[in-house]
């Protein structure tokens, strides 16, 4: 497949599964914006205004996280019940354009909250430009190994069901241990290490030091860098071995 | 003739042991259309998500337009499309989106999609309800939507596993002129159906599986000339079961019999009702016939549970 074929497959698939489910119902929107905006107001008011800026950093982070769970239940929904994976499949479709494209779906859907979250950031007077490149570096990496991540889980599931349990230990190894919302000096000494076995830990840690928290120093932010990258190619190379485009 | 699939002893083991292929030979030649019929659990969806290269096979070789599904299957994907049995659309999308994204994400030009689009909507008489969400729409005009879908793109090998279930009979007829025209393009299609009287009107060439294998193969004409009693004589009234079954096989039908017989069976029988004043029809089998003379069953009775999942 040529590659502006593949290009115009990917753009097809996001306006297909990103815009026009919105756009049939537009009440998706509220729910997009809410459950981060809940998140940023119970740890504002619980902290009394202190974690207030990891909130929004962790709110950034959280809506981009959220779209590894939701590729991985859209997926699995098209696989087991609409067999569209099927029929695509059976197509010239690869499965990286097919993931690329659902994918970049998901961020149209966070692209209201990410919007809400990047207007408190600049009015929160943390914007500067290494702090803008910072960010959208590790949310890119974020969202390549969430998806990534999402569909390898997906290919394995017999029944959409399945993904909730899964939605679960995901979402409780990648974002409630790991110090998405708070500093990591907040965590109890024995959790800390287990926190530094997820990703999310060191894109949490980069991301404070846009927010105007403790960041890593210059060390610990080229650790964290190189951690995040190695744990995204990794998922990426999972991914493309492991995932089940065919069934076996 | 190229042929557009051959599978060679192709054998598909499900994990837990269920075989669902055993041991399959067939040769579906390019530019026609091939009924696959069977019972639920023949091995019909095996064979097509295999030569459609959704699903792995166990042993065996397996080509589509002379080319690997193991080996070549990225060229095989750009030649081919399938509707899955039981494949919804999403239900967000108008009719006319569903369609026209499909090929968009095949990689058509706009302008292309848009032209085959019109063309298929009216095809299949969609164009009162192209703006309609699918969610809005029966059952039967969903499934008529998938298939328009998959008939619209510019696929040499189109892969249509039951793609009439639950559509009315006037829509049943649009899908089978859409088949038809896609044969007179050229253009192979691999239908499965439960419909004997469809894959009997649309088909060149019929394989009849049963238990994973082929029990037969060849066209609607052929299968008839291959059963052992080619005729079917009904007859009501004058004659007991006894004396039937010198001619043939018989088996009670509502206030009558059915008799399978051989032709100069099948003529003597028939003269002999009509001297009695029996009510007498006399016939050459039907695919149904067929089926429940190699099966020993009929069509809607499933397969032992065992092969369910094939």
């Amino acid at each position: 497949m040529a590659v502006r074929h593949r290009l115009r497959s990917i753009t097809t698939l996001t306006w297909l599964n990103g815009v026009l489910p919105i756009r049939s119902q537009p009440l998706y929107l509220i729910n997009l914006v809410g459950q981060p905006l809940s998140f940023l107001f119970f740890i504002t008011i619980a902290s009394g205004g202190s974690l207030y800026p990891y909130a929004v950093g962790g709110g950034m982070l959280m809506t981009i996280l959220s779209i590894g769970t939701s590729l991985q239940t859209d997926i699995s929904h098209y696989k087991t019940d609409l067999k569209l994976q099927d029929v695509m499949i059976a197509s010239p479709v690869e499965e990286w354009v097919y993931v690329a494209g659902l994918a970049l779906s998901e961020l149209v859907y966070s692209l209201p909250a990410m919007g809400l979250f990047v207007l408190l950031w600049t009015l929160g007077g943390w914007a500067t430009p290494l702090a803008a490149i910072t960010l959208a570096g590790v949310l890119l990496l974020v969202w390549a190994f969430a998806s990534a991540l999402g569909f390898t889980l997906a290919t394995y599931f017999q029944d959409v069901r399945e993904t909730f349990v899964f939605s679960s230990v995901i979402s409780l190894s990648l974002s409630v241990i790991p110090p998405v919302y708070y500093p990591i000096t907040a965590l109890p000494a024995w959790l800390r290490p287990y926190a530094w076995l997820s990703p999310t830990t060191y894109a949490a840690d980069l991301i404070h030091g846009t927010v105007g928290v403790p960041g890593p120093s210059t060390l610990g932010a080229l650790t964290d860098w190189g951690v995040l990258i190695g744990f995204t190619l990794g998922l990426l190379a999972l991914a493309s071995w492991k995932a089940r485009w065919r069934e076996p | 003739m190229t042929a557009a699939v051959q599978a060679r002893g192709l054998t598909r083991v499900y994990p837990g042991g269920t075989r669902a292929l055993e041991n399959v030979d067939l040769e579906i030649p390019a530019g026609r259309v091939f009924g696959l019929i069977g019972r639920n659990g023949a091995g019909k969806t095996t064979f097509v998500r295999i030569a459609a290269t959704q699903l792995m096979l166990t042993s065996g070789e397996v080509s589509v337009l002379g080319l690997d599904v193991l080996r070549d299957v990225d060229e095989i994907r750009m030649r081919i499309a399938a509707v899955p049995q039981e494949s919804r659309p999403l239900y967000f999308v108008t009719v006319d989106e569903l369609i026209y994204t499909y090929l968009r994400v095949r990689g058509m030009e706009r302008a292309d999609a848009r032209r085959r689009t019109e063309a298929a909507l009216k095809e299949f008489s969609l164009t009162a309800v192209r703006n309609r969400q699918v969610n809005r729409l029966s059952g039967g005009t969903r499934r008529r939507a998938m298939v328009a879908m998959i008939l619209a793109c510019d696929a040499e090998v189109l892969f249509l596993d039951e793609p009439t279930t639950g559509l009315d009979p006037i829509a049943r007829r649009e899908v089978w002129s859409a088949i038809r025209r896609a044969q007179k393009e050229g253009r192979t299609v691999i239908l499965t159906t439960h419909y004997l009287d469809e894959a009997e009107a649309l088909s060149s060439r019929i394989a009849l599986l049963d238990g994973g294998r082929v029990k037969l193969e060849g066209s609607p004409e052929d299968l008839r000339g291959r059963v052992r009693r080619p005729f079917r004589v009904t007859v009501h009234g004058a004659f007991g079961r006894e004396e039937l079954e010198s001619y043939g096989d018989v088996s009670e039908i509502e206030g009558g019999f059915l008799v399978f017989a051989r032709e100069s069976d099948a003529r003597d029988l028939a003269a002999k009702a009509m001297t009695r004043g029996a009510r007498v029809s006399l016939a050459p089998v039907t695919l149904e016939d067929i089926f429940l003379q190699v099966v020993g069953t009929r069509l809607d009775e499933d397969a032992p549970l065992e092969r369910e999942e094939s």
